[in-house]
């Protein structure tokens, strides 16, 4: 099911009522289905490849075959060849981490995807709308009273409640929702939130608690554990799913708010719809990793050098290629420096920017 | 370039300098050269100390003081100064029970770093300073700034972080040291060498474990552990408890470390920091929680040592936070 509006129904490659049918051919490469089949079948294998190395990566030094047996063990397959503290660093410690990284990479490089979409800013990112900033006042607060077992949903309540701020003063100030109106309203919205941030900090720099604090506001991995999995993965299903499904929806922004109305998009009732979807997402990612930058910025700019920018194609690889990606980057952020770790946040950006230099100049020579 | 001195050099200046001027070249016998420092006669003025980094010139003793953390309270009242203190700020909690009575009529400016303003509206003539970061313009002012309005600074010698000033490793005849450079700037030579001998005689007192234990000092932090590293005042702590500290290998005085690198080196006890903010109680709820830690043997045993936050940094409750920590490992079975 998809969120928001529908190309009209029975038209799947041509949009039809007046739409310009010479531009959307211009977006699709020539094969496209066959093409993204190959990228989609040659990511998922990578990922998998990806999850079942990275676990056997960390500071403890555990064979892979040791490793592998613990995670079989676990699935009901065999006896676990490690002592039950060992088992418990692959289980409890490694595997959750692993599994958190893939999917708030999947989910950032999904939400950035589809904020560049709706927002026609390629600048765009998952925090666009004030939302890392809402997530960080909740979580800041409630790290601050010391009841860290509130801090996710601390942290998606400040989400929500910084977009229902941001979509509030965007549609009370233009009276509908464009997407200019919407980022300005985004910046009004994080400032705000993010004083407050500061603010709190500030007033409460007592001892070392500001050191958890500043940890989570880089973005970490560290300290993840399965209700992380469930609470990221679940996020990743039960709204990624629906997103990846509004491909057609995104297609059509792309043309602008016009053509999308007149290829049958509702476009305001799609945009909310789609931008609170995203919120929800954002929120949930958040929730359990703080704000990482650049995967939701990157890696969607990646994928569409690799194969265009038509969204059936973009949003799935996009999950792919995020999952990979923050997986490794998150394993060089827990081994690199053992026994300290380094917040993933750098890595990310360290080596997002020379990947996306290296791909931005490939695709200037093939263009 | 500045000319970088070494900690030892630097403590061989003033009391070289307190020496010349005295006209009393007789130090303690028998002793090492940084224990001369106890020697400098009450008159050794003016004194000029290296600081840091920052040249620091006292042309008496200082007698409107303003300290700012803990660890510089709390040396300022072991060596009876408590009449010297006009404002007091950034305590990590209350003074130890013995010290109740002299801290107690006792202006606190507040309870974070001061502010500029703040601090010289209490009129001082020395801002003594637990942390080098507490003397910014953001904080309470610049040393240079403090310096030209006649406020002399004084950082407590085991926070500098500059190299060739950090202490590394911090040891228990430098935290000795600082006692007699801070008797020597105070003009209060004898009851410096009289908490110097009072504290070298408690600590040679301490049994450490012979049990051969490994311990992670866990201070703060839960998704990223903040633990004692290598050559801070944990470090000096663990040893002198015959602790060992399974986070030696990192120079640094603390340092993070992941859960995994901390369950693979399997401690066998937890030294817990406990703070108002961050309780001992907190962290042992944590180190339950989570299934990979919970399986830990010194977990499921509880074996658990706490000590008091403010005695975790470099002063004159260190001393007392090994006596404590060998008496825990003794309540222990160890």
């Amino acid at each position: 099911m998809s969120i928001g509006g529908r190309v009209a129904p029975g038209d799947t490659t041509s949009a039809g009522r007046g739409a310009p049918p010479e531009a959307t051919r211009l977006e699709t490469p020539a094969r496209p289905g066959l093409r993204t089949g190959l990228w989609a079948g040659g990511l998922t294998l990578l990922l998998a490849a990806s999850v079942i190395v990275a676990v056997t990566v960390g500071p403890a030094g555990l064979s892979p075959a040791d490793v592998w047996a613990s995670v079989l063990a676990h699935l009901g397959i065999g006896e676990p060849t490690l002592t039950p503290l060992r088992d418990g660093i692959v289980w409890e410690l490694r595997m959750p981490r692993v599994l958190t990284a893939a999917a708030v990479g999947a989910g950032l490089a999904l939400c950035g995807a589809v904020m560049q979409a709706l927002t026609r800013n390629p600048l765009a990112d998952p925090y666009l709308l004030g939302l890392s900033s809402g997530a960080s006042v909740g979580a800041v607060i409630v790290i601050v009273l010391g009841v860290g077992l509130l801090l996710p949903v601390a942290a998606f309540v400040g989400a929500l409640v910084a977009l229902a701020a941001t979509l509030g003063l965007a549609s009370a100030a233009a009276g509908r929702l464009t997407p200019t109106r919407t980022v300005l309203a985004g910046l009004a919205v994080t400032s705000v939130f993010g004083a407050i941030t500061s603010l709190v900090i500030f007033w409460s720099a007592t001892g070392d608690s500001y050191r958890e604090i500043l940890n989570w506001l880089l973005g970490s991995l560290a300290g993840t554990d399965w209700t992380s999995v469930a609470i990221a993965g679940g996020a990743v299903v039960l709204i990624g799913v629906p997103l990846v499904a509004s491909a057609r929806t995104l297609d059509a922004f792309a043309f602008g708010d016009t053509a999308a109305a007149a290829l049958g998009v509702h476009v305001g009732r799609s945009r909310v719809l789609l931008l609170t979807g995203t919120a929800l997402l954002t929120g949930a990612l958040v929730s359990v990793s703080g704000a990482i930058g650049f995967v939701g910025l990157i890696l969607p700019h990646a994928v569409r050098l690799l194969v265009g920018s038509r969204h059936r194609a973009l949003l799935p690889l996009s999950v792919l290629a995020g999952a990979i990606f923050l997986v490794w980057a998150d394993t060089g952020a827990r081994t690199l420096f053992d026994p300290r770790e380094l917040p993933v946040g750098i890595l990310t950006a360290l080596i997002g920017g020379p990947v996306f230099a290296v791909l931005l100049l490939r695709g200037r020579r093939l263009s | 370039m500045p000319v970088r001195r070494s900690p030892i050099v630097a403590a061989a200046i003033p009391v070289v300098a307190a020496l010349l001027l005295a006209g009393c070249a007789t130090g303690a016998a028998g002793t090492s050269p940084r224990s001369d420092a106890a020697s400098p006669a009450s008159s050794g003025f003016p004194l000029t100390i290296d600081n840091c980094g920052t040249e620091v010139t006292f042309e008496s003793a200082p007698e409107r003081v303003v300290t700012i953390k803990s660890s510089t309270l709390e040396l300022m009242l072991a060596l009876g100064l408590e009449d010297r203190v006009v404002g007091t700020a950034f305590s990590d909690g209350p003074v130890p029970d013995e010290f109740e009575g002299a801290a107690s009529g006792l202006e606190v400016l507040s309870d974070k770093v001061p502010s500029q303003e703040v601090v010289l509206a209490a009129e001082p003539d020395l801002v003594f300073a637990g942390w080098e970061s507490n003397l910014t313009a953001e904080g309470a002012g610049d040393r240079d700034t403090l310096a030209k309005l006649g406020v002399a600074t004084y950082v407590a010698p085991a926070a500098c972080k500059g190299e060739g000033y950090m202490p590394n490793p911090l040891a228990f005849d430098e935290v000795f040291r600082e006692f007699e450079e801070a008797g020597a700037v105070f003009g209060v030579p004898d009851a410096a060498a009289a908490l110097v001998a009072e504290q070298r005689a408690a600590l040679d007192a301490i049994e450490p474990s012979d049990a051969g234990l490994t311990a992670l000092w866990y201070s703060s932090g839960e998704d990223l552990p903040y633990v004692g590293a290598g050559i801070g005042a944990p470090q000096m702590i663990m040893d002198a408890a015959g602790l060992d500290n399974v986070a030696s290998d990192v120079e640094d005085t603390w340092t993070s470390m992941g859960w995994e690198a901390i369950v693979a080196a399997d401690p066998d006890v937890i030294v817990l920091v406990d703070a108002p903010w961050n309780t001992a109680a907190a962290k042992i709820a944590h180190l339950e929680q989570n299934p990979a830690t919970a399986a830990l043997p010194a977990v499921q045993q509880q074996r658990y040592v706490i000590v008091d936050f403010p005695s975790t940094e470099a002063g004159v409750r260190n001393v007392d936070a090994v006596a404590s920590v060998v008496d825990q490992l003794a309540s222990l079975g160890y």
